[in-house]
């Protein structure tokens, strides 16, 4: 137990022996090394901020050169929509409103003809009957006559019921003649009122189109002025059909996979399996070969069809070029799709070689289940021939969305790098303050390891500064006397003088 | 100008032609079974077959293939029962594989067993005839019962040169004698897996041919 305290006196006491020499050394290392801290944290303070801000400035660059393309591709997929608009507009024209004056012709002569059968069927009024004026002058006639009125007046009666009776012959004869008339107008109502519906409807038709090309034109002014509005929009757009494009490029992939497997196999027949370029098979290299060409060939199709403008020189060839490129891209991708199918229906015949050797080899062979795969063997291949040729044509299609990939990657990856170059920035600029922040730390722990010597050198300096005052009191006080008997010698000399 | 165009065209054709001789040796597998032949062990051989069936089933072309007995005097070319390099192209691979089965079937069909047991002799046989099919994963499948017994005058004392050798030892059974004192089997399968070893090679046992997948 004795032993036990010693060694932990000892050990406390070397300790502090240690502790001591440690403190006294540093205290006296004091300054270079409050320096040195300082010294490196701003040194490093400075490199991240320097660091920072060149990034902060490449990403502001590389902001520029995003709007830039992005208000490039833009303007350009919006002209091409105005363009077609236009181009639709002026087929329109060409197409519906080239038989306008026909059409204005027509309308006219059926307006006529229904004029025509309009007057035709206008009634006539019928004159006054003669024999009102003659009852007149009858009536007229004294009451000697009696007899003579009552007979004029019953043959009066008589002839006018005799012409009423003609007049509402023959009235309802030309009523019957009108009716007759204006049924003959119905057709023409008809036909013109359809007339006029057609020219409506053609009419709807180009206002819809011109209020697309106001919409278009709009948004064009708007990516000509470089709005924020419109630099949303696009961004957006980009961004939509990044993940569309991407998303079909994948599907794209899975078939081209697909592809791969159906005609890898059978490759292997034609050039052989045992070959290797890179630690590839050669028969691997020549079925994705043939994939690549079946895809380059659909490429190039759809540029010369002008739905791509991946190549913009086949695009701008003349007519005659274009459609040359367009058969012959055709023909390939045609003649590629057919040997596929071929190669299709040949690795079904390998397969099946393989499985009835792999039946014989286990033992397994047996005739009734052979004869059933035999009948059931024509529907896998007949997939597998039809996949053979339907795949390379469905493949071909990939230009469109490798297109749109393309021309939404740029933007969408710069925008990325540019939130990268931000984030970087920031994160440099957060670090080299923290650095500094830390230096300053580090100094003020530096000070409290050696807090004992700070606190007895602040003493000693109390001490002195105070000796030190009251030292220079007594000396002030001694010049001020001495001042004084000085002054007082003087005025004495020169009460003398 | 002409010049330039004749340097290219030769680099050109150079590249083409360094890339399409390439060794396809490195990728390729070959396998020497060692079938045991003597004493009651011959009775084990119809698990044999089924062992070369399973591997006829799996290879591939540019694959190596060789059966062998292993019989009093084993270090012999005579004494391959049968050998294939499989062609590149499937359908003939097919056709050699057909074959070879059949060939192998009639071996084990009629084999006779021999006095003595020389695996020693086989294995070198094996090694050699890898060796010369150049191919790139080289495994030695030895169907024994691991007991050698040498004829009288027999020397098998050489240096085994096994670098990048796989030996299998199959459906390694036990004798009475095992039964009587399993330390005389475990010592035997010891010394085996050590020569191996030794040479620079890897060792593997299997004895549950159930799990065909360990074989390749």
């Amino acid at each position: 137990m004795p032993e036990l305290l010693n060694n932990s006196f000892n050990s406390w006491s070397s300790f502090l022996l240690i502790f001591s020499c440690a403190m006294i050394v540093l205290y006296l290392a004091r300054h270079s090394a409050h320096g040195a801290i300082l010294g490196l944290s701003n040194a490093l303070h400075s490199m991240l901020r320097v660091c920072s801000k060149s990034l902060s400035l490449a990403g502001k660059r590389l902001q520029e050169r995003n709007r830039e393309v992005l208000l490039n591709v833009g303007r350009e997929h919006t002209e091409r929509e105005i363009e077609k608009e236009f181009y639709e507009v002026s087929k329109f024209v060409q197409k519906d409103l080239g038989d306008f004056p026909e059409m204005q012709r027509e309308i006219q002569s059926q307006i006529q003809n229904i004029q025509e059968a309009y007057e035709g069927a206008k009634s006539v009024a019928s004159e006054s009957p003669g024999w009102l004026e003659a009852i007149e002058s009858v009536s007229k006639i004294k009451d000697s006559n009696a007899q003579v009125n009552h007979k004029v007046l019953e043959q009066i009666k008589t002839t006018a019921e005799k012409q009423h009776k003609e007049n509402l012959r023959a009235l309802r004869e030309d009523s019957a003649q009108r009716h007759k008339m204006l049924r003959s107008m119905q057709p023409f109502w008809r036909k013109l009122s359809h007339t006029i519906e057609q020219g409506g409807r053609r009419f709807k038709d180009i206002i819809e189109r011109s209020e697309k090309i106001d919409t278009h034109m709009q948004r064009y002014e708007e990516i000509q002025a470089g709005t924020d509005g419109a630099l949303r929009y696009l961004k957006l757009s980009a961004m939509t059909q990044f993940l569309i494009s991407t998303l079909v490029i994948a599907i794209a992939a899975g078939g081209a996979f697909f592809n791969f497997h159906l005609i890898a196999l059978p490759m292997s027949e034609m050039v052989g399996s045992v070959q290797r370029v890179g630690g590839v098979k050669v028969s691997d290299l020549a079925a994705l070969v043939i994939i690549c060409l079946e895809m380059c060939a659909g490429i190039f199709l759809l540029e010369s069809l002008r739905i791509t403008k991946l190549f913009p020189l086949i695009g701008a060839m003349d007519d005659r070029k274009r459609r040359t490129v367009m058969i012959l891209s055709a023909v390939v991708l045609l003649t590629l799709a057919c040997t596929e199918s071929a190669l299709a229906f040949m690795r079904d015949q390998i397969a099946n070689e393989i499985s009835a050797l792999r039946a014989s080899l286990a033992g397994s062979l047996d005739s009734g289940i052979e004869q059933e795969s035999s009948l059931n063997h024509w529907i896998p291949l007949a997939a597998n021939m039809i996949l053979g040729f339907i795949l390379p044509l469905a493949l071909t299609m990939i230009a469109i969305p490798l297109e749109y990939l393309l021309q939404s990657g740029r933007t969408v990856l710069g925008s990325l790098i540019e939130l990268v170059a931000n984030t970087i920035a920031m994160t440099l600029r957060m670090s080299g303050n923290l650095v500094r922040h830390a230096g300053k730390i580090l100094v003020n722990i530096y000070d409290l390891l050696i807090a004992g010597p700070i606190w007895l050198e602040a003493v000693i300096q109390n001490r002195l500064a105070s000796s030190r005052e009251n030292s220079s009191e007594s000396d002030w006080l001694e010049n001020t006397l001495s001042g004084g008997t000085a002054s007082v010698n003087k005025s004495s000399r020169g009460k003398k003088s | 100008m002409k010049t330039l165009l004749r340097i290219i065209a030769l680099c050109s054709l150079l590249s083409v032609a360094s890339c399409s001789n390439e060794d396809a040796a490195p990728y390729s597998n070959g396998y020497y079974l060692l079938l045991d032949t003597s004493g009651t062990y011959t009775q084990e051989l119809e698990q044999a077959k089924q062992v070369i069936h399973y591997l006829l089933a799996m290879l591939e072309p540019g694959d190596a293939f060789a059966v062998a007995r292993i019989d009093s005097a084993s270090f012999s070319e005579k004494d391959i029962v049968a050998k294939m390099v499989l062609d590149s192209r499937p359908s003939r691979a097919i056709m050699q594989k057909k074959d070879f089965a059949a060939v192998v079937d009639n071996f084990i069909g009629g084999v006779q067993s021999s006095p003595y047991t020389d695996i020693s002799g086989g294995m070198l046989q094996g090694v050699e005839y890898l060796n010369e099919a150049r191919v790139g994963n080289k495994t030695i499948l030895i169907y024994s019962d691991l007991q050698e017994d040498l004829p009288k005058d027999y020397v098998r004392e050489v240096e085994w040169l096994l670098d990048g050798f796989t030996v299998k030892a199959l459906n390694v059974t036990k004798l009475r004698r095992d039964n009587q004192n399993p330390q005389v089997y475990l010592d035997r399968v010891a010394d085996w897996q050590s020569k191996v070893i030794q040479g620079g090679g890897h060792w593997h046992l299997i004895n549950d041919l159930e799990k065909p997948d360990a074989l390749l």
